[in-house]
């Protein structure tokens, strides 16, 4: 048992838990729904889970902070049009190049969030609240409220989310999916093996340890923000290949998904703790209910109400379950070597 | 001693509003000698700390660093120039493993981060120490003693040659200072300078090869350790000029209000007794963290006692919340009255009413604000509140006049048995005067007192008994008329009773 507690991190053990309730929930759903072990409903819940993750794990350098950042819905609906936009006027631009430029516009509001929250020493909340509401409106202006058409795109993002990666039998891995995967796979070695993501848990672990230890928090809190943008920019991207047309409200309420994929995840909202595979899994675990729930054909409203529900539940047996065990888990004691071993040190 | 000073620091000054910290204070660390900065609470000691490791930047003064003057700006640099610090609460992250905590300074060197080789390195580090810990634990809940090891092998890891402990000891048990003094020993002899900063006497004669006392922001004295006793140590820290300060009168001592008997809170404090008279004041005296506030909250109900009986108007009664002790007559007046004792935003009138709204209401249950501004006005006659306008935030008045309206929030609840914490704390000299007269007046009328003060001279000046705690324990009561500074002091720091508990 002390082998297990030390070699396996409280984290893991989470994380175990996350599969073992997305499992269940699955399983319930395959229960009421027909058909739901299919192909077709697999495809739909990944192309979901591909953008609410690309978007949190993006989210959950910020949340380590001790920070959230709910501008990102209106990141993604601002660079899915301006992309759009831009694309439908030079349809030669490379993928490449696009995706560039919807990640940069995406750093670009990331970093103004950022300055103003570690510069300006506003709260995130109220700096984000404020950048959402700017963001959007920048769009409703830029747009003059015209939206932007399928047909306008070039062929290739229009066949993008059907782009198959790889292949098992009839279920395939498409490229929004793997895009998000690669995504995280990054994030999740930035998190644990660079100093800057190192960094980052610490902020958000300790802030006063943090100064005193000589970290320049507010250099890393910006940076957190503007790659939280520019993942948000590449899922604009990403949301006008699934989607084709985009409105002025595109990805309207996307962040509270977010957020909540992030929560869930176990990422803790007041910074510190939580890793990108738990995000990750959050995300899987609210796409899979959210598109489930569509599938029920349940009013919409019921379907946030649900939703939201599930998140408190899932929140709620989280910090039991970890307060429990946490104090058992990571006990540690101070041993004393010999005497005559530290006489030599 | 033949070596040239590593680190000077000339004629430091440092100011925070009224209050002067650091006035032009000097002192010279040696490489290879401990040196034991000594002084009361509020001496400038954490000040001076805070400069040296670039938190703090000096007003005026300059800081030599192997005679070459440098400025600090932050704690990278300080860290650079190899000064780190070890805080008397241990500052580690607990969202981090052990090897990291160690590390995170460092990590600047490599952008990568090589697990394997961090807890290796974190291991031969801690045997260094002659400990072994778990490098892969979280820091989350280790003991103190443990979590000072990491900020000890923290400061080591880092080449450190300028290294300041800032009461390493206090949550030490002897066994564990006697490890840490091995440690100390060590690094002395490997060229490090340390400036050890502590109140327990017999530890700085113990370790240290010269010793440094400030008092009230200012340098007093340095001495080889050999030239200094005990009693000159203490009458160096307290030789503070006693001034105009108010007397209180005395006053008829009445019933017994409160009786406590081996209370205690663990690990806060334990068997505290004594008996507190209707108009008397009681003086409770001690260092910061001798647990004088625990005691105050406990009988406020905030952080109830775990053991022991209080007897209250000849009732023996457990307080569990601050609401209770408000109704039975107890109230307290905290130490940070910005933080706990007002409400910052919100008007003066609406500050006095809030402990007692409910006696303002009509009868659908509306504050009525005439009755409020009624209240108000009684209380800034009587006090002498001095503000243009009853209305105006309470963030806006003085230091003074901000206790002024937390006295007549808790006055005007009629209580029984006032608590009051460091009562004159960071407020100007006529003020503190005019608290003194009020807490007389009080005891005149009948009021049971217990006064928290840090304040030597108004400890003396306004207490019949004095109580002194140290480490959460209770040193003894002294009657008014046999203390003095030293006696406070010497009990306050355990100076005479810590040889015999050390037995």
């Amino acid at each position: 048992m002390n082998k297990i507690r030390r070699w396996v991190p409280l984290q893991r053990l989470r994380e175990f838990s996350l599969v073992i309730i997305l499992i269940i929930v699955v399983l319930i759903f395959g229960n009421q729904i027909d058909n739901y072990y299919t192909p077709r409903t697999f495809n739909r819940i990944s192309s979901t889970v591909a953008l609410i993750t690309l978007v949190a794990v993006g989210q959950t350098l910020v949340v380590l902070t001790r920070n959230v950042d709910l501008s990102v819905g209106s990141v993604v609906g601002f660079t899915a049009y301006y992309v759009g936009r831009y694309v439908s006027k030079n349809e030669d631009i490379s993928p490449v190049m696009l995706a560039a430029l919807a990640m940069s516009i995406g750093a670009g509001m990331g970093l103004i969030n950022g300055l103003l929250v570690a510069y300006g020493r506003i709260p995130a909340i109220v700096v984000t609240l404020g950048t959402m509401a700017i963001y959007r409106g920048v769009l409703v202006e830029y747009s003059d409220s015209k939206s932007v058409a399928t047909r306008q795109l070039p062929d290739w993002i229009k066949e993008l989310p059907q782009e198959s990666i790889l292949k098992y039998g009839e279920y395939e891995l498409r490229a929004l999916p793997a895009i998000a995967l690669v995504a995280a796979i990054i994030f999740f070695f930035l998190l644990l093996y660079t100093s800057f993501g190192r960094r980052l848990y610490a902020i958000g672990s300790s802030p006063e340890a943090a100064n005193l230890a000589g970290i320049r928090a507010p250099r890393m809190v910006t940076l957190a923000f503007t790659l939280c943008g520019a993942m948000a920019g590449l899922g604009g991207m990403l949301y006008l290949a699934r989607f084709g047309t985009i409105t002025v409200d595109a990805a309207r309420g996307m962040e509270l998904q977010v957020v909540a994929a992030v929560v869930v995840g176990g990422v803790n909202i007041l910074g510190g703790s939580g890793t990108v595979l738990g995000a990750m899994l959050g995300a899987i675990l609210i796409g899979t209910i959210e598109q489930s729930l569509i599938r029920m054909n349940i009013n919409e409203f019921w379907k946030d109400a649900l939703l939201g529900l599930c998140i408190i539940i899932a929140v709620s047996v989280d910090r039991i379950l970890i307060n429990q065990l946490t104090p058992w888990w990571s006990r540690t004691e101070l041993q004393r070597m010999p005497e005559e071993h530290h006489a030599a040190a | 001693m033949t070596a040239d000073p590593f680190l000077e620091i000339r004629n430091v000054s440092k100011q925070f509003g009224a209050t002067k910290a650091l006035e032009s204070v000097s002192l010279t660390l040696y490489p290879g000698e401990v040196h034991a900065l000594l002084g009361e609470n509020g001496a400038g000691k954490s000040t001076l700390i805070k400069i040296m490791t670039g938190i703090y930047q000096p007003d005026s003064g300059e800081i030599l660093l192997q005679g070459r003057p440098i400025s600090l700006h932050n704690s990278a640099q300080a860290q650079n120039h190899g000064i780190a610090a070890i805080y008397q609460e241990p500052l580690v992250f607990p969202d981090l493993n052990i090897a990291e905590n160690i590390f995170i300074s460092h990590q600047r060197r490599n952008p990568m981060v090589r697990w394997g080789k961090l807890y290796r390195d974190a291991e031969k580090v801690l045997a260094q120490l002659g400990v072994a810990l778990d490098v892969r634990a979280l820091a989350r809940g280790l003991p103190l003693a443990a979590q000072q090891t990491v900020e000890i092998a923290k400061a080591i890891s880092m080449d450190v040659r300028v290294l300041i402990m800032d009461e390493p000891t206090a949550s030490l048990s002897i066994h564990e200072v006697k490890h840490l003094f091995g440690l100390v020993r060590n690094l002395r002899k490997a060229g490090v300078a340390i400036l050890f900063i502590s109140h327990r006497l017999d530890e700085v004669f113990e370790i240290a090869d010269r010793v440094t006392v400030f008092r009230d922001g200012q340098f007093i004295s340095t001495a080889p350790v050999a030239e200094v006793t005990p009693e000159r140590a203490i009458q160096d820290m307290v030789g503070r000029e006693i001034g105009d300060i108010f007397v209180k009168e005395p006053s008829p001592r009445g019933d017994v209000v409160l009786s406590v008997k081996d209370l205690s809170r663990e690990p806060r404090f334990r068997n505290i007794n004594f008996e507190l008279h209707a108009g008397e004041v009681l003086g409770l005296a001690g260092l910061v963290g001798a647990g004088r506030t625990d005691v105050a909250l406990a009988l406020f109900g905030i952080a109830p006692a775990q053991n022991g009986h209080i007897t209250y108007l000849g009732k023996e009664v457990r307080l569990h919340s601050p609401k209770q002790a408000t109704q039975m007559g107890i109230v307290y007046v905290p130490e940070d009255r910005r933080q706990h004792g007002l409400v910052l935003p919100m008007s003066l009138t609406a500050n006095i009413s809030l402990p007692s709204v409910k006696n303002y209401r009509n009868q659908v249950g509306m504050v009525q604000h005439d009755k409020e501004q009624t209240t108000a006005e009684h209380y800034r006659q009587q006090l002498t509140i001095r503000t243009s306008s009853l209305s105006m935030p309470a963030g806006k008045l003085s230091g003074g006049n901000q206790q002024k309206v937390v006295l007549s929030k808790w006055l005007n609840t009629n209580p029984r048995l006032l608590i009051l914490d460091e009562p004159t704390r960071g407020i100007d000299v006529g003020a503190k005067q005019e608290v003194h007269r009020l807490i007389n007046n009080l005891a005149q009328q009948g009021m049971a007192i217990l006064m928290i003060s840090s304040d030597l001279p108004e400890v003396l000046a306004m207490s019949d008994r004095i109580l002194v705690m140290r480490e959460g324990q209770q040193m003894g009561i002294f009657e008014r008329h046999e203390a003095t500074q030293e006696t406070i002091m010497a009990a306050a720091i355990g100076q005479t009773l810590e040889r015999a508990a050390n037995e």
